[in-house]
């Protein structure tokens, strides 16, 4: 079971490697992302005494780094590979291997992240030094929302791929699902500066803890119980989610329509 | 003059039947014109929430911003709409589909415009038509006549860029990086006012990459904050007509780099 899995997070990892390229244009347009963000944000705070919502500018402008490289790290691939299997056919392979679809569909998203990170590794500390980001009081909360966060992510992607046996068509559906997220992760915004109704629906959405939470637990906006309390709410979705899941693989694998030839 | 009415009718045409062909996957036709709209409107709706909280970006308020990025958006959609195809250049080189292309008795950019539909962009030009509308400052029919120009101008400065940085795909087999940061570029930038940026940027967004003539540039003019450019007020009265020039010399580069193209052989 461990090996054919590994072997798969090995493809993901060769996957992200071979297109290096594009990752090294995507990590341009990563950092004119975050110097936008840091010069409209700081034209906002200008002229202003207090800070809103109890942020300093410096604490903003280091989560808004934060926020955006984790989005970046973790947006997931597979809803892409899946797309292109499902189109044109070769799902088929996927689905005739012994290990599960999803398992295999997981570990490859997990090397693609792995191989992204290696790749990644040189820059951090430039965008560390960058976005004025200095050592987190909370490591630990840190390291444990991120790392829920993540695996909510990846299995939001994973509901994503199944969506595809049924619309075969899931270009748009991930594209819409990208914005979605990134926009209620808080990556332009933290989360504690949206109005009214939109503040309590991205409370309620899961996309949070991609971004928000892991960012504003670093920067110290969330301490204490709250973290305990995010860290619980996270195993909660990765329960309902995985619910979700094996309901909805059990149906979807009826549906396959293997498109060939 | 024929040759460019007979070029119209048969993209028409082919257009005509990009549309046939788009309108088969009906449901991914409504989540692409969905996901246009998204994707345009979470930049927007950045603003909106931050503007919930602060008062103005760079002394512009929210109505002149979205005025901004509606008039960003439109000439988006109208450059994108023609133009999505030439998306795929890179790919077209690298398969020698190129050849077929230069075998047909039309003009190339005309069959490479009418390859496919952007589905998405539908959704650009309607989320940027609205927020065009809603946003209007009251203007007089001069200035209604400039804001037309102004948008078909953004266009073209886009289309400019974009068939200008195409070109190379013709030389060196693979832009789409460089293409695709260029867009985002625009796309991002291109809807706030400039001075938000800081000098060295500003000034790079306006004679480097000429975001800033897409729409900040003629909507200073609307607004009359032609005192905050970088550039003098005629310059800034004239905008709309440098978008002409940009795509007439992005033509000739194109022209250009086709004569010099070489089939990959597959």
């Amino acid at each position: 079971m461990i090996r054919p899995l590994a072997g798969m997070a090995r493809v993901g990892m060769r996957f992200q490697f071979a297109y290096r390229s594009d990752v090294i244009m995507s990590v341009v347009a990563l950092v004119a992302q975050v110097f936008l963000l840091r010069m409209v944000w700081t034209s906002l705070y200008s002229g202003r005494e207090s800070d809103p919502r109890g942020l300093t500018l410096e604490a903003l402008l280091a989560y808004l780094s934060l926020a955006n490289l984790q989005a970046f790290v973790t947006t997931p691939i597979i809803p892409m590979i899946a797309h292109f299997r499902i189109r044109t056919g070769t799902v088929f392979f996927d689905l005739s291997r012994p290990t599960g679809y999803l398992p295999q569909m997981a570990a490859f998203q997990a090397g693609h992240t792995a191989g992204g990170l290696l790749m990644l590794a040189p820059a951090i500390p430039v965008v560390l030094l960058v976005g004025t980001i200095t050592p987190t009081e909370h490591p630990i909360g840190y390291a444990a929302t991120l790392a829920l966060g993540y695996v909510i992510s990846v299995m939001m992607s994973l509901l994503i791929c199944v969506i595809g046996f049924w619309t075969l068509e899931t270009g748009a559906i991930s594209l819409l699902y990208r914005l979605v997220s990134h926009f209620f992760a808080g990556t332009m915004v933290p989360l504690s500066f949206f109005p009214g109704a939109l503040g309590v629906l991205a409370d309620a959405l899961p996309f949070k803890y991609m971004g928000y939470v892991p960012a504003a637990v670093y920067v110290g906006q969330l301490s204490g119980g709250q973290i305990g309390r995010a860290v619980a709410v996270e195993i909660g979705w990765i329960a309902a989610l995985a619910g979700v899941l094996w309901a909805i693989w059990r149906r979807a694998h009826h549906k396959v329509v293997i498109q060939g030839g | 003059m024929a040759e460019v009415v007979r070029a119209l009718r048969l993209y028409w045409r082919l257009q005509r039947a990009a549309m046939r062909g788009a309108l088969q996957y009906r449901l991914n036709l409504v989540i692409g014109i969905a996901a246009g709209v998204a994707y345009q409107g979470s930049g927007f709706a950045f603003v909106w929430v931050v503007m919930h909280t602060f008062p103005a970006v760079g002394g512009w308020s929210l109505r002149e911003i979205a005025f901004l990025y509606g008039m960003r958006l439109t000439a988006h959609a109208l450059y994108v709409l023609p133009f999505s195809s030439l998306i795929g250049l890179d790919w077209l080189v690298r398969e020698g589909e190129l050849d077929r292309v230069l075998l047909r008795p039309l003009n190339p950019l005309v069959q490479i415009m009418a390859k496919r539909l952007g589905v998405g962009q539908l959704g650009d030009l309607l989320a940027g038509l609205v927020l065009l509308v809603v946003a209007l400052p009251p203007l007089g029919p001069a200035s209604i006549l400039f804001c037309l120009a102004a948008v078909v101008g953004g266009a073209l400065v886009e289309a400019a860029v974009s068939l200008a940085l195409a070109s190379l795909a013709l030389r060196t087999w693979n832009t789409l990086g460089v293409r695709a940061f260029a867009d985002d570029l625009f796309s991002k930038f291109g809807s706030y006012p400039m001075s938000v940026f800081g000098g060295a940027a500003q000034w790079a967004l306006t004679f480097v990459l000429p975001v800033a003539f897409v729409a900040y540039v003629p909507a200073s003019v609307l607004l009359d904050r032609t005192g905050e450019l970088n550039v003098p007020a005629p310059v800034a009265y004239g905008s709309p007509l440098l978008g002409v020039a940009l795509f007439a010399l992005a033509y000739r580069i194109w022209s250009r780099q086709l004569r010099h193209y070489q089939s990959t052989g597959t």
